[in-house]
């Protein structure tokens, strides 16, 4: 189980993530959700070591992450938000670097890898530059990357970003399989929809606070609201969404 | 100049600045972006060459003999042709990408009312420019103290004048030719070839050109007198276009015999094809190009051809070192920046091959040749080592720190194995190759051990504090000066060469002599291994430059006891 405890972060005094607290269990996928700038990056980059929380504790099977930071991300497949790749290299290149680096057994390996590049459509470009491909295609990448060395907790953060209908069909499957085999799964993402469908606990997050914390069908009838969207809307949307398109409309009319 | 300005549209004046500041990618100098501050470094350096050139001059003159005259000339002037096409010919590829449009050009300006031809035209005056800013400096005092020096043995009262339009114009056509070639190539390739296989050539020939440029200028013989053309090992020199522009600035300054005036020719012939090479290979490309660059992807690397992998060591190992050479081989600026080192380390190899080649007999051992393979291996080492600060793209470092599951000490092994494989052995190959005509033969393999050696003790040295990933960390080699430390390091790999080989030759007559230098050597390399083994159990692996001090001290109460103190909100 993946635990936040108290989960701080500040940047020049300004809190940024604010005493986030929450768990994510195995077997079930835990949506975590919130406007932009709200802190959900910020909290996934804390849960993957990137960075320094300055309060607060992250657990992974009940032990703190920091005890064993290189233990945690073994057991750890992260897909980051934006595509940052090296785009120097191959996709071949990047995920056999990848799996290098995590000192796979190279038969093994190359037999994944081989693999996903052939399940994800990419196998025939694997040979073409990073800088080359779609912004899916690189998405793919990432997502072979995290997942190629088996882990038991899996982080994506807006994987569905780029994808096509039919790759995003594929990955939206392969959350629930991974999550039904037992995995710890956090997905962070902005498509309400696809959450609804994949999630079954849900984490709001608001000007980096918690807002809700429960699960879908609990947040319906805590709330009276019959979608997710609804839900959302009510926590986190302050503004009057027709009132401000009105007023763009205007200014660029003047 | 302002009215000149202000009268240029406000579209080319922008892009003008703009593309200006990409002629060289300046963040690799990290001046922040600062054209004037580069600029002016780069002016100011090719002044003082000039003006170092101008006080040779001047003190020569007053000792040159009557009948030395005409050598000391054409001496003269054909190391100032050749420095000229040196300096803008490395200009030219440094900025070899800058003229035609990349990706980026064409996605932010295309969808914007900007007529091609302003872009265009703003593209050459920013190429051009840097291009004049050179020939410009580096001829600064020279192109005044040669036309007073050659003028004075002019028969007229105009040979003064009448020497500096020559010199200006033949250093003007120089520019002009070479700057032309490039685009020529440039615009041809790119027409003829698909983007994708342009790409690959056109990294290809951009290295090509950086030896090519360096190759002739050190193995050129100079010519010091008409009959000397007429020579047999000579002959060659007549295709060499910096001597068509030497007999070119005789022709304009009216001291080529008649019967030489065929070589000018040439020089205005190639100037011709140059220029008009240019404009229509620019005229016809432009648009192509762009339209290419929209369409096609840049995709380096062949979708077909080899793609063996081999191990290297463990896994850590292998990522490093094949992370390392295809970052060297395929990102613009790395490649330009190793080109760079391989161009000195040719500078110095080149001479000695010349000699070599000039030999019939086998060459003796001397402190010279061992001077010269220790620059070539230590420059390498820690040439390579300084390509390793200069990142390539830090917001795809995440995947480094996710997948840091090893110690500190496997990366800079790792690190290690990539400065010996990618350094010490290409360099350590051509000194030995070098060394094939040289004699005794156990002397020429002691020195080649010295120099495995010496290289190991570069590369251990070259670690010392070194704890990241080679192109990974954030820090810029421009924030330590680095004209300035390159400079200081260059004199300092000079001493040490020309120190070693006087320490090494004598050296080499005792056997005892001998044993005790490599085993020395040795020893220092294997103590400072530990010592790297040993510093990297504690230390960190770091992708970030340390951040700046968040609490500051005004020393108005004690010092806090704990070393590292955590900033916490109220």
């Amino acid at each position: 189980m993946l635990e936040l405890r108290s989960v701080s972060k500040y940047h020049s005094g300004i809190p940024v993530v604010n005493h986030v607290s929450f768990s994510a269990r195995p077997g079930e996928v835990t949506g975590y959700l919130g406007p932009n700038g709200s802190g959900k990056t910020t909290t996934m980059k804390i849960i993957t070591g990137l960075i320094d929380m300055t309060l607060g504790q992250v657990l992974f099977q009940g032990k703190p992450i920091q005890d064993d930071l290189i233990g945690y991300k073994r057991r750890m497949g992260y897909v980051p938000e934006e595509p940052y790749l090296y785009h120097h290299l191959s996709g071949l290149e990047y995920l056999t670097m990848v799996s290098q680096l995590r000192s796979l057994p190279q038969r093994e390996a190359d037999e994944r890898i081989d693999g996903l590049l052939r399940m994800l459509a990419l196998y025939d470009d694997r040979h073409a530059s990073i800088s080359g491909y779609s912004k899916g295609m690189r998405q793919k990448i990432l997502i072979a990357a995290a997942i190629m060395h088996n882990p038991e907790l899996v982080l994506l953060d807006e994987p569905f970003s780029g994808l096509d209908v039919g790759s995003a069909l594929v990955l939206r499957s392969l959350i629930q399989e991974l999550a039904a085999r037992g995995k710890v799964v956090v997905f962070s993402s902005h498509e309400l929809d696809t959450v609804e469908r994949v999630c079954s606990h849900i984490v709001i997050l608001h000007r980096g606070k918690v807002v809700a914390d429960d699960s879908i069908e609990n947040l319906r009838s805590l709330m009276a609201a019959p979608t997710l969207e609804d839900i959302f809307s009510q926590l986190v949307v302050e503004q009057d969404t027709g009132a401000m398109s009105r007023q763009i409309a205007d200014l660029i009319h003047a | 100049m302002r009215k000149l300005r202000d009268s240029l549209p406000l579209e080319f004046r922008i892009l003008y600045r703009q593309f200006l500041l990409r002629v060289i990618d300046l963040e690799a100098l990290s001046v922040h972006a600062d054209i004037p501050r580069f600029l002016g470094q780069f002016a100011s350096v090719l002044v003082f060459i000039s003006l170092i050139g101008a006080l040779g001059l001047l003190f020569s003159v007053d000792r040159l003999a009557a009948n030395d005259y005409l050598a000391f000339a054409w001496r003269g002037e054909q190391n100032l042709i050749s420095a000229t096409m040196l300096l803008v010919g490395m200009v030219a590829i440094v900025g070899w990408d800058s003229t035609f449009p990349d990706r980026r050009d064409v996605m932010v300006l295309s969808p914007l009312p900007i007529a091609p031809s302003t872009m265009l035209f703003a593209k050459i005056a920013a190429s051009s420019s840097l291009l004049g800013l050179a020939v410009v400096t580096l001829n600064f005092a020279s192109g005044i103290a040669w036309p007073l020096f050659i003028g004075g043995h002019h028969q007229s009262s105009w040979g003064v004048f009448q020497g500096l339009g020559a010199y200006w114009l033949t250093m003007i056509g120089v520019g002009v030719f070479l700057y032309g070639s490039v685009l020529t190539i440039q615009g041809l390739t790119s027409l003829i070839f698909p983007r994708r296989m342009f790409l690959v050539l056109s990294a290809a020939l951009q290295v090509a050109g950086f030896c090519a440029f360096l190759a002739v200028y050190f193995l050129q013989p100079t010519i010091t007198s008409p009959a000397a053309i007429g020579a047999a090992e000579n002959h060659w020199v007549t295709w060499s276009p910096s001597f068509w522009f030497f007999a070119l600035f005789n022709q304009l300054d009216g001291s080529l015999p008649a019967e030489l005036w065929w070589i000018a020719q040439r020089a205005w012939i190639a100037l011709g094809i140059s220029v008009s090479g240019a404009i229509v290979s620019l005229l016809l490309c432009y648009v192509g190009t762009m339209r290419k660059t929209l369409e096609e992807p840049d995709l380096v690397p062949g979708a077909r051809g080899l793609h063996w992998t081999p191990r290297l060591g463990n896994p850590l190992q292998t990522a490093v070192v094949f992370f390392s050479f295809r970052s060297i081989v395929r990102s613009r600026q790395h490649r330009l920046a190793f080109a760079f080192y391989a161009a000195l380390i040719l500078s110095v190899a080149l001479p000695l091959l010349r000699i070599e080649l000039a030999s019939q007999a086998p060459v003796p051992v001397t402190s010279d040749f061992m001077a010269d393979t220790f620059i070539i291996v230590s420059l390498a080492v820690l040439g390579l080592r300084g390509i390793f600060s200069l990142p390539i793209s830090l917001t795809a470092n995440w995947v480094l720190q996710t997948t840091h599951l090893s110690p500190t000490g496997r990366y800079v092994a790792a690190t290690r194995s990539t400065l010996l494989l990618l350094a010490v052995a290409p360099s350590w190959t051509i000194a030995a190759l070098l060394s094939i005509r040289i004699r005794p033969l156990h002397a020429v393999a002691v020195h080649l051990i010295v120099l495995a050696l010496v290289g190991w003790l570069f590369a251990e040295i070259g670690l010392i504090n070194f704890y990241k990933v080679p192109f990974t960390c954030s820090w810029l080699p421009g924030k330590v000066h680095i004209l300035v430390l390159f400079g200081c390091a260059l004199v300092l790999l000079v001493v040490f060469g020309l120190t070693c080989s006087e320490v090494e030759l004598p050296a080499l007559g005792s056997p005892t002599r001998t044993v005790s230098m490599v085993l020395l050597l040795a020893s220092g390399c294997f103590g400072l291994w530990l010592f790297n083994n040993r510093q990297a159990r504690s230390a960190q692996l770091y992708f970030e430059e340390p951040a700046p001090e968040v609490i500051t001290s005004l020393g108005i109460g004690p010092l806090p006891q704990q070393k590292h103190s955590t900033v916490l909100p109220e």
